[in-house]
């Protein structure tokens, strides 16, 4: 992993800067002995709840190790996250879906921002119905378009019952909880949908925020879950880590090579691999073959300015990111995320090295391989 | 009384529904107050709710100190802003503002009492977050000061309204200038409804959160550096409310009892003072 | 002494202007200086203000026009907005609110300015009611989500569709989020403000006029209806719209029962949206120019709306309780 050699030489150039003022070029601290820590800042983080279990375990674990450091993550959305990123409110931004080309051009242009992937995770479809236990309600790509688009307004529709021959299903309407606020997750969901039904594709599309056909609307993923709790007969998409955490039952879906697979860490990493080319244009990983692939996946990406105004401040930013894809993924683990997939993290570095600051490089270390 | 039995029953009938009226106006503050004392005691008297930042899920305990800091050092900025201005003003509509002027900032405060308190936060965005690039606490402040300062400054005229007249002539009588009369004769006989004022407005801020979502922002670590985004009381209830997490709504009601109680405190500190005031 | 002109003031001045004297009374000029200028500030504040949700807006205002009133359709992907339906429940759940508070509140402020029974009683309603009205508007929105949805879903809802569900009003799923719930959080919260402009309204009624009532031989009730409440129809009405705009303005509590749908429903259990909710969930997170103005332009429709409401109803409870009203 982190060549040693390259650590001792670091501390030396930075032993000899390290009184009090900014170092050049800063080594990030990968937990080896004598790495050089990073310096002292107040990071401020906006933007997709998708990740946040996992950003909010990582950046507490991180401020445990660098108490100079604290990172206040908000999770309010990704359409937020870029939105206050653009705006340059806060550090950095993190969002399901990484930056298009208006948000692009409305930040600077494509080649003022630079985009890493945070996080593999998954989205399930939490239902609350008494007595059906997680996994036994059986959904296909047609039927939870149906449900969404409100064609299929009962629980004991036909259409469902076709899929679920050993469950009886009552006679309660279905409750849909949405997104309210532009999603990352939302796109996510509505990416695989336009896949994977032609109706859908036509009549709503994808997007962080989408005329919905049927449904309340919730703040976040947080919001949503917390709805579809307390309402008997709801159904919603939310993130895999929430359902877990909260002992919500979701149903089983059907993936693309035709097995009922419950979205898992395990059923992302599957559908990851498919796509080793994934960039920040090239991104979507829904519906992926495989026959534990999890059809509902996606990466959330963090998102910076290429140019850090303040030294000090990009400095701790890279810093923390580079633990983040490298060391941090252990946290990943325990929160219900998938690590990054290794090409993903090489990607990620070799970005995070782009990131300057008065010309010159933050992020001074070997690229993994 | 003789009456007809019709009227008699009418007069019956109406007195039972003033009284049915009574009830049902009474009864969600009860209920209300209630929920939040049974459903927010457990959380604040767990160990290190006073003491420690929320925790992430897995980690046990945490608190709101965070969120206490926050309430505290916005509102405190907000209050150092509003009430030297808010009583100025008022004291400028009390002495001076029988004119033009005094009209049209006595329309202006009621105009500003009347709006809804997103407005303020939009106003302090536009005006303070995206020309700092930065969300801080100190946005809110000014938000909020914006809101406080309608309310201090008609308590403010109104408390100095009340001076008897007879003070500020004696005052001028005896040669002082209408400087001192005012600043050391008339503000400190009306201090007591000042200082009512200033603080009922500032149990009012410490109650809001929509000026707040988009200028403090929030902060789930102890932060205490005003151009830094912060958390608030209000915040942590209405962010909290909405994750799905037990313990994490627990600390939700935790945090509404505390503010419940840190706004009743001020306002039966008003009251205290007023009655000491008027003896 | 010199000659006085016209527009010197001629005022017997001292035989010598000492400069203690000199100094107290430019203290003088510099207090009204400082007392101008606090008054200067809040024109200041209030003109910065106006721009800063104005300026903004100009983009979808220019796009869209009084258009934006009428238009159903709230689509940021395709970059299409319109105020319809946040209005509509604006104005439904301020009215559902209105309805339930306006009697209750009535009553209470019968009671409190006029009842000769149960005295004692007023204290400790005062007390309550005024307690209620400190309670921060997210701590009845917390109480609400948690209390009151699932009451209203399991209980509520249930029965008037089981008894009224002929009605259009009563119709669909109640799923507990929805206008019914979140009129009833606001009549809640406009309680306080109905109960105490009321009774300083009903209390403005001249004693001579009910105790004339009175000894005429009418009842409590009668005197009611037919002298003191028609006497203060003017400062009820007052205290009715100013309870309004309050309703009209509520953000937090209304976000979190609302339900978050931009539709346009007449069933009551419906989720819908309002201007301050809409504005409060998409603010931060508005993507592109005319999304972020369309919400300003929502803004200013809201202030403009509580504006003109609030000024009409400061105007009625003027006139009436003759001196200007004490609101929280």
């Amino acid at each position: 992993m982190r060549g040693a050699p390259i650590v001792v030489v670091a501390c030396g150039v930075l032993l000899l800067a390290a009184c009090g003022g900014t170092p050049t070029g800063t080594n990030p601290s990968t937990g080896g002995a004598g790495a050089p820590p990073p310096p002292q800042a107040s990071l401020t983080g906006a933007g997709a709840t998708f990740p946040y279990p996992f950003y909010n375990a990582a950046f507490y674990a991180y401020n445990l190790k660098f108490s100079q450091v604290s990172v206040n993550y908000q999770s309010v959305g990704s359409g937020a996250g870029i939105q206050q990123l653009t705006k340059k409110t806060v550090d950095f931004g993190a969002s399901d879906v990484p930056m298009n080309a208006t948000e692009l051009a409305a930040a600077g242009g494509s080649d003022t921002v630079v985009q890493i992937a945070g996080t593999l995770g998954t989205e399930g479809l939490a239902y609350n119905l008494d007595g059906v236990a997680t996994g036994k309600l059986k959904l296909t790509p047609d039927t939870i378009a149906g449900i969404f688009l409100g064609t299929i307004k009962n629980w004991n529709d036909p259409a469902l019952a076709a899929d679920n021959s050993g469950l009886t299903l009552p006679n309660q309407a279905i409750s849909v909880v949405h997104r309210s606020d532009g999603s990352g997750t939302t796109y996510i969901f509505t990416d695989y949908l336009s896949k994977v039904n032609a109706t859908w594709n036509s009549t709503v599309g994808k997007g962080k925020s989408v005329s919905w056909k049927t449904g309340q609307g919730a703040k976040g993923n947080e919001a949503v879950a917390t709805t579809i709790k307390q309402t008997p007969g709801a159904i919603g998409y939310v993130e895999l880590a929430y359902i877990i955490q909260t002992n919500m039952t979701q149903a089983s879906l059907k993936n693309h090579d035709g097995s009922f697979v419950t979205p898992s860490p395990e059923g992302a990493t599957a559908a990851a691999s498919n796509f080793p080319d994934v960039t920040p244009t090239q991104f979507s990983i829904v519906d992926a073959p495989g026959k534990t692939s999890s059809p509902i996946t996606g990466y959330s990406w963090l998102m910076l300015y290429k140019d850090q105004a303040d030294k000090t401040k990009g400095t701790a930013l890279v810093d923390l990111f580079d633990w983040l894809v490298t060391e941090g993924q252990s946290y990943a683990v325990n929160v219900h995320y998938s690590k990054l997939p290794s090409n993903i993290v090489r990607q990620d570095i070799a970005s995070l090295k782009t990131v300057t600051s008065g010309g010159a490089t933050l992020l001074n270390v070997a690229t993994p391989s | 009384m003789n009456l007809p039995l019709v009227r008699l029953l009418v007069d019956r009938l109406v007195g039972w529904l003033i009284v049915l009226c009574v009830m049902l106006a009474a009864i969600p503050v009860l209920v209300l107050l209630l929920f939040v004392v049974l459903k927010g005691l457990p959380g604040i008297l767990t160990p290190g709710f006073f003491t420690e930042p929320p925790h992430p899920q897995g980690v046990p305990g945490g608190g709101v100190l965070n969120a206490i800091i926050g309430t505290v050092e916005i509102v405190g900025i907000a209050s150092l802003l509003a009430v030297p201005i808010g009583a100025l003003i008022g004291i400028f509509l009390s002495e001076y503002g029988r004119n033009q002027i005094g009209d049209t900032v006595r329309f202006i405060s009621d105009v500003l009492t009347g709006l809804p308190s997103i407005a303020f936060g939009i106003f302090a965005y536009t005006v303070v977050v995206v020309t700092t690039h930065h969300f801080s606490a100190l946005a809110a402040s000014i938000a909020l000061a914006v809101l406080m300062l309608p309310l201090i400054l008609r308590a403010t005229e109104t408390a100095l309204v009340l001076v008897p007249q007879s003070l500020r002539e004696a005052g001028l009588a005896i040669g002082a200038p209408r400087w001192r009369v005012t600043l050391e004769i008339i503000v400190p006989a009306a201090l007591g409804g000042i200082v009512t004022g200033a603080l009922l407005a500032m149990a009012r801020a410490a109650g809001e959160t929509a000026p707040l979502l988009f200028t403090a922002l929030g902060n789930d670590t102890v932060q205490t550096n005003p151009l830094q985004p912060m958390g608030a009381l209000s915040l942590t209830v209405f962010r909290n409310a909405l994750l799905p997490y037990q313990n994490v709504q627990d600390q939700a009601w935790a945090a509404a009892l505390l503010l419940v109680i840190m706004v009743a405190a001020t306002n039966i500190l008003a009251r205290i003072y007023v009655r000491r005031i008027q003896r | 002494m010199s000659r006085g002109t016209a527009t010197e003031r001629v005022v017997p001045t001292p035989l010598v202007a000492t400069s203690r004297q000199r100094r107290l009374i430019s203290g003088d000029r510099i207090f009204h200086a400082f007392a101008y200028a606090a008054a200067a500030l809040i024109i200041l504040i209030a003109l910065v203000f106006v721009v800063a949700v104005v300026i903004p807006a100009l983009p979808a205002i220019t796009k869209f026009g009084l258009g934006f009133f009428i238009s159903r359709t709230w689509d940021p992907v395709r970059s299409q907005f319109g105020a319809l339906p946040a209005i509509y429940g604006t104005l439904v759940t301020s009215a559902i609110a209105l309805v339930i508070a306006f009697p209750i509140g009535l009553g209470a402020a019968l009671f409190l300015a006029e009842d000769a029974r149960l005295r004692f009683l007023r204290g400790p309603l005062s007390f309550a009611i005024e307690l209620l009205a400190g309670i921060p508007s997210v701590v009845i929105g917390l109480w609400a989500f948690f209390i009151l949805t699932p009451l209203m879903r399991d209980n509520v809802d249930p029965f008037l569709q089981h008894t009224l569900g002929f009605l259009p009003i009563f119709h669909g799923t109640a799923s507990g989020y929805g206008y019914l719930t979140a009129g009833l959080v606001l009549a809640i919260m406009v309680l306080p403000i109905m109960i105490a402009l009321s009774r300083d309204v009903i209390r403005a009624v001249p004693r001579a006029l009910r105790e004339g009532s009175l000894a005429l031989g009418a009842t409590n009730a009668e005197t009611i209806w037919s002298v003191i409440l028609p006497y203060a129809r003017v400062g009820i009405t007052g205290a009715a719209l100013l309870s309004l705009g309050r309703a009209l303005g509520e953000t937090i509590a209304v976000t979190m029962v609302i339900g978050n749908t931009m539709q346009i429903s007449s069933s009551l259990f419906a989720s819908g949206y309002t201007l301050p909710s809409v504005i409060a969930n998409e603010f931060t997170e508005a993507t592109g120019t005319i999304h972020l103005a369309s919400l300003f332009y929502l803004g200013v429709v809201l202030v403009l709306i509580t504006i003109a409401v609030n000024v009409v109803a400061r105007l009625l409870v003027w006139r009436f309780a003759g001196s200007e009203p004490m609101v929280a």
